[in-house]
């Protein structure tokens, strides 16, 4: 049994994100897979080889019908089974912006109930009428089931969407924050939820929600892109960040980003369930 | 039959777009809409069972948590209702994936007639009783807000006019040619009736080379040869793959020009025989000797320079006017994914990392009475979002860009796109930037398909805009189709499948396969091979049509099946359209009639060069002078204002709605400084994920100097370029540059352009100033790109027509490698007692300023370079920065010393308290000249007090000045004059306000 944790990042098909995103979760310690969709349909590369399963950013089919709503409809149409499969084999799905937009589209998330194949969810056009391309600042639920956010109470990641507002129900919403399905959500400088108010909240999204989870926490989708912020470079105040340091006669840190934390999380939760499988093989 | 479904939010779900519609008549027209809602219709052209549509409208396009949707018409209240579709032919990318996902979830495939197409319906309601009776104000909505005739149809209903039943009808854009190709042969009796032939089929020959054409088909030997494959006189697609590669577009027949040229009127003629070969091609070859970074220059679709050991990036700019000016969004998003095929089809092949643009369009709230064709507004909205689209749904961040407004380019607005690409070093063993035809090899056309679009594009942007331009050349790009190719031929590339590959873009397959054939010195073409879109096109038709998303690509035919594979994968379509050869021939049969026969150096032999006659006229011989202004007292209200200028304020608005991080490459953004909104003076990306090396690009635009004088222009346009990279860190050793000429027509003609030898002359100047500054800079000339006739014939308010020519404009880009990305630095100000240094010299050099511009003057004393003086300070900067000695550094741009000080503050959000007496400056004692006179080759940096010891030691012989320090005081941006009085004393927020009035409140 292998202890290392291959991930899966699917590409193709105008998604465009693959290349960051795998490089991200090296960083995070995964050996990474770019997978072509097709060639998945195709089954010349298996999920069940994979343990982390990544819906990254990008156009998937120019986004033309609503963001990721043709790239689910291929993905359930010729891949639906093999994939709840792989989500009952306890195994971690990522969504990332169009990803995200994907797996509400697929039902994946929020999967209330454990029903996997539901839309109760939508992410639709941003409030601001456009696409948008800034940093936030995003508040994560401490209580929240979601295996990638342990240990991150606060994070600052780029957004670059223009369908990211999260509507449904008002029904579903409550079930969600009551669930803790709520990971995280877009917040003011002060740390607080933004409470709608532009720009904080980027794009208008109900609740300030910028990610949710599923009941099990194993499958998680947000806007912001967390694959951005993989070098400390990439955030917009580094050079002020860095300067003030010198100042203090201290160094900018340069290790690990919250981007790549965040994926690390994930890849720690499935290093530590292969572990305790092992050891149950053994007893 | 066809059937109609309409979707639409849910009534209780706010409507962006409609919202987006509303807010726009009333903002732009003063028109109070109540409310927008807005249907999409997809009309799906197939034979589709009752059972198949409802599972095609409940599983893809029925969102249940968002929208409501039916095969009826949705019953949505409304006063007026606009409709509005393509016309047959225009490129629907929504109506294409649509298809694509109704054949997947069915499991089934269209056939050739089977289609799907997207068209809307906008359900507008008014605030008062008589909006339901104002037709002309929803016609002025459709026609002036929502649809352009080129590429649209739009019908208007009244709510009493509305059939709940019939709704919009059912209407299918189709393209049905009722027509036979056939392949015409041109008689060649004499000049007058090849013209003739020219004139009617819009061929745009010049008239100079139509004795060199005629004699070549009048040939024995050619005659002879041409009898043997069943040709005599030349035929209509020979004729066109003439003109499209004599077309001054491609041939650059301007540049490559014969100019004589007097440097007054009494001065001695000069003869500069090829701008081209004088100004840009010899100064690159003897730097790419010097510099073992410059990897390939000069004859590719893109430059390449040396990243790292095993890198290299390569760059390119092209414009995209003429298409851009007749329908602004699908100009602009053709422009930016046709420029990214450059790089794609540069050596074998690299991979899109950055793209920028730049604007030049009129003013933004233009009323003048003469009309363009599209209001710089609309123009400008439309241009945005095409450039938008097209980059981000490419995948490329869009990195870095200007907008400019003059009045002078309501006749031709200008459109830049820039694309930079990395490739490896080596791909599969053998060097990736230099490529080849074999004779054997397949010549393979990948990615869209052939149609009517874009046919004599070409020739189109190698005339002034007129009312006879063709709309046809108009198309809208397709950013899906060629993510798709760019993934596909980046496998084979690494597979080192590729021998030669080149892109589709002006002047199609005949550009392509013709350029391409050099190598092997031959080709045969099946034309009948080629994938068409609908049946009907001609065959010089298909052979020039400049259909988008489409590379040229050759390979060894045993590659074939593999290449094939590969191309099924990604979902690209790639067909074999013939072979190279070594037989000299351009050879194309259809269904195995021979169509053309030319001898492939044809075209690089006998024809004429251009000629122009250029004469300068001194600034004081055309009576220019410098204004005489008192000095102003209002310093405060004075600064603001020019911050609210147009030309100088925030355009953030335009930087957020482009993905400007994806790819996760992000160093030094656009938006920099503590609330992440001042412009950064360049940018940095780290194309090369694992590697601490970055690579910086900006670019530069100055026309306003060439008023007063195209060199001038030219240099401190380049100079700014420099500057803007040096400031974020860049090595100044390693800067390569990429020059974008927007020019009015230089022909002279007593009547129809009168000071057309002035425009040359203005050419001849610029050229000559980019040739000294950048052999001074040590600059080589990566990649660049002509585009003339930025002339527009407008209408008046008598149905008189004016032409209008945009001022001789150079966009000048400038790319370069950052040794080590931490040490990049921005330009916002960093921490309270930081000293201010502003280096170089303070001249009067106000001419052409944004200072006398805000006074309605000229002026005469325009900026000058001195490159050898500049370049010793910003070595001296290049080393501060790599030292860790300077906490910002920005240049003095655009505004001058006052408008760039009120930035670094902006940027820090931190006070400043300056002296204008301690700027070192050159006989120049004024107030307002200090503060406002844009000398180039100057720098504002902010350093920490432990450090100015070092810093200045390294500017030791050099002019500088430390003026002053950072505060920790945001309210007080204090300026003392250079007599020690307080001149101006204003909160950083006021300045920010001002900076934001004019743009502020646009997303």
């Amino acid at each position: 049994m292998s202890k290392r944790v291959n991930a899966l990042v699917l590409t193709g098909f105008g998604l465009n994100c693959d290349n960051e995103t795998a490089y991200a979760l090296n960083l995070a310690g995964a050996d990474v897979q770019r997978v072509h969709i097709n060639t998945l349909i195709k089954g010349e590369v298996h999920l069940k080889d994979f343990q982390l399963l990544v819906f990254g950013g990008g156009f998937s089919w120019g986004d033309d019908h609503g963001a990721g709503v043709i790239q689910a409809v291929r993905l359930k149409t010729n891949l639906g089974r093999r994939i709840l499969k792989f989500i009952a084999d306890g195994n971690l799905v990522l969504g990332i912006c169009n990803g995200f937009q994907t797996l509400v589209n697929l039902g994946l998330l929020p999967g209330l109930d454990g029903d996997y194949q539901t839309r109760s969810v939508a992410l639709t056009f941003n409030d601001c009428g456009n696409f948008r391309n800034d940093w936030v600042s995003l508040t994560v639920n401490q209580e929240s089931p979601c295996v990638f956010t342990h240990n991150i109470q606060t994070l600052e990641l780029p957004v670059r969407h223009g369908e990211g507002k999260l509507t449904a129900d008002e029904q579903v919403i409550k079930r969600l924050i009551n669930n803790r399905q709520v990971v995280m959500r877009y917040a003011g400088a002060d740390g607080e939820p933004a409470n709608g108010c532009f720009p904080s909240n980027p794009n208008g999204s109900l609740y300030d929600v910028a990610g949710i989870c599923d009941p099990t926490g194993r499958i998680f989708g947000l806007m912001p892109h967390p694959e951005a912020f993989n070098h400390f470079t990439n955030h917009p105040n580094w050079t002020r960040l860095k300067e003030k340091h010198k100042r203090q006669g201290r160094q900018i840190n340069t290790e690990e980003t919250l981007g790549v934390r965040l994926l690390k999380n994930g890849v720690d939760y499935i290093l530590k369930r292969s572990s305790k499988i092992i050891q149950n093989f053994k007893e | 039959m066809p059937h109609r479904l309409e979707i639409a939010l849910k009534p209780d779900l706010s409507d962006a777009e409609g919202e987006n519609l509303r807010q726009k008549a009333q903002n732009y027209f003063g028109i109070e809409l109540a409310q927008v809602r807005t249907v999409h219709i997809l009309t799906i052209d197939a034979d589709l069972t009752a059972e198949q549509l409802s599972k095609v409208q409940t599983d893809i396009f029925t969102n249940p948590v968002t929208q409501i949707s039916s095969f009826a018409p949705l019953p949505i209240a409304f006063d007026w209702c606009i409709r509005i579709g393509y016309r047959p032919g225009v490129k629907d990318n929504a109506g294409d994936t649509a298809v694509e996902a109704i054949e997947d979830t069915l499991g089934i495939r269209f056939n050739d007639r089977e289609a799907v197409y997207t068209s809307k319906r906008y359900c507008l309601k008014g605030n008062h009783p008589n909006f339901s009776h104002d037709r002309a104000i929803v016609e002025k909505i459709a026609g002036e807000l929502l649809a352009n005739d080129i590429i649209q149809q739009w019908d208007l209903y009244s709510s009493s006019g509305w059939d709940s039943e019939i709704g919009v009808g059912f209407i299918v854009p189709k393209v049905i040619l009722d027509h036979k190709p056939a392949v015409l042969t041109v008689s060649t009796d004499s000049d007058a009736a090849l013209q003739k032939v020219s004139d009617e089929r819009n061929l745009a020959l010049n008239p100079k080379d139509i004795p060199t054409i005629r004699s070549y088909f009048a040939n024995d030997d050619v005659r002879q040869q041409r009898a043997a494959v069943g040709l005599s006189d030349p035929t209509d697609i020979e004729l066109e793959y003439i003109s499209q590669a004599r077309s001054d577009h491609c041939n650059h027949n301007t540049f490559q020009g014969r100019f004589f040229y007097r440097a007054s009127a009494n001065s001695q003629v000069e003869i500069i025989d090829n701008l081209f070969d004088t100004c840009i091609k010899k100064p690159t070859l003897e730097l790419k000797e010097q510099k073992d970074w410059v990897i390939s220059v000069l004859w590719d679709n893109a430059g390449a320079g040396r990243f790292d050991d095993n890198h290299y990036f390569v760059i390119t700019g092209e414009t995209h006017n003429s298409p851009s000016n007749m329908e602004a969004y699908g100009g602009a998003i053709t422009g930016i994914v046709g420029v990214y095929r450059d790089p794609l089809g540069t050596g074998k092949g690299a991979k899109l990392v950055m793209g920028g643009y730049g604007y030049c369009t009129g003013p933004r709230d233009y009323s003048g009475s003469i009309k363009p064709h599209l209001h710089p507004r609309r123009l400008l909205d439309g241009v945005i979002e095409g450039v938008r689209d097209g980059g981000n749904k490419s995948g490329i961040p869009t990195v870095f860009g200007q907008v400019l407004f003059d009045d002078a380019y309501i006749g031709k607005s200008l459109v830049f796109v820039t694309a930079a690409g990395i490739m490896p070093a080596e791909v599969a063993g053998s060097p990736a930037e230099k490529k080849r035809t074999s004779p054997g090899d397949l010549v393979i056309m990948c990615g869209g398909r052939v149609g009517k679009d874009g046919i004599h594009g070409v020739t189109a942007s190698s005339e002034s805009f007129s009312a006879d331009t063709p709309a046809g050349h108009v198309q809208i790009g397709d950013p899906y189709t060629q993510k798709k190719m760019h993934d596909f031929l980046l496998e084979v590339r690494d597979e080192g499948l590729i021998q030669f590959i080149t892109d589709n873009g002006g002047g199609g397959l005949s550009s392509s396969v013709g350029e391409s054939a050099l190598f092997s010195d031959g080709c045969a073409i099946q034309l009948e091979k080629v994938p068409l879109k609908y049946q009907g096109l001609d065959q010089w038709e298909i052979w020039i049509s400049e259909s988008q998303e489409r590379m040229t690509v050759a390979i060894k035919p045993e590659h074939w099946e593999r290449f094939h594979t590969l191309s099924e994968k990604h979902a690209v379509e790639s067909t074999v359209i013939g072979q190279y050869t070594d037989t000299g021939k351009l050879h194309i049969t259809y269904n195995d009639k021979t169509c053309a026969y030319i001898d492939l150096d044809f075209l690089s032999s006998g024809f004429p060069q251009w000629e122009f006659d250029a004469q300068w006229q001194t600034p004081a011989d055309r009576g220019l002078y410098e204004p005489v202004i008192s000095s102003p007292a209002n310093y405060n209200e004075l600064l603001t204002d020019i911050l609210a200028r147009p030309n100088v304020c925030s355009k953030e608005w335009v930087i957020r709605q482009y993905d400007h991080e994806v790819q996760g490459s992000s160093v030094i953004k656009p938006l920099v400084g503590a609330k992440r909104d001042m412009n950064s003076d360049a940018v940095v990306i780290r194309p090369v994920l694992d590697s601490e090396k970055g690579l910086a690009y900006t670019q530069a635009l100055l026309p306003w100097y060439s008023a007063i004088d195209a060199r001038s222009m030219a240099c401190c346009t380049i100079d700014e370029a420099v500057r803007r990279l040096i400031a974020v860190g860049t090595d100044w050793d390693r800067i390569g540059g990429v020059d974008n000429f927007c020019w009015p027509d230089i022909q002279y003609d007593s009547l129809a352009n009168p000071d057309g030898k002035f425009k040359a002359a203005q050419l001849v100047r610029a050229c000559m100033g980019l040739k000294e500054i950048c052999t001074a800079f040590q600059i080589p000339l990566l990649s660049g790109k002509d585009s003339m006739y930025a002339d527009g014939h407008l209408s008046g308010s008598y149905n008189e027509t004016h032409k209008i020519s945009a001022p001789e404009t150079l966009q000048f880009s400038c790319i370069g490698v950052v040794a080590n990305i931490t040490q990049c630095v921005t330009m916002d100000s960093k921490q309270t007692g930081d000293r201010v240094y502003v280096l170089g010299i303070t001249r009067n050099e106000l001419g052409g300023s944004e200072y006398y511009a805000h006074f309605g003057y000229t002026g005469m004393n325009v900026p000058e370079v001195y490159p050898e003086k500049f370049s010793r300070v910003y070595k001296a900067v290049n080393q501060a920065i790599r030292q860790e000695l300077a906490a910002s550094v920005h240049g003095i741009y655009r505004g001058g010393l006052g408008i760039h000080l009120a930035m670094t503050a902006m940027g820090g959000d931190l006070g400043m308290n300056v002296d204008l007496g301690k700027v070192t400056a050159d006989q120049v004692h004024h107030d307002d000249i200090i503060l406002f006179s844009e000398t180039p080759g100057r720098f504002i940096v902010t350093v920490d007090p432990v450090n100015s010891e070092a810093f200045e030691a390294l500017f030791n012989d050099m002019p500088y000045a430390c003026i002053g320090e950072v505060t920790g005081k945001t309210d007080h941006f204090i300026v003392n004059g250079a007599d020690g009085h307080l001149i101006v004393d204003i909160p950083v927020s006021e300045l920010r306000c001002a900076w934001k009035r004019p743009f502020g409140a646009l997303v």
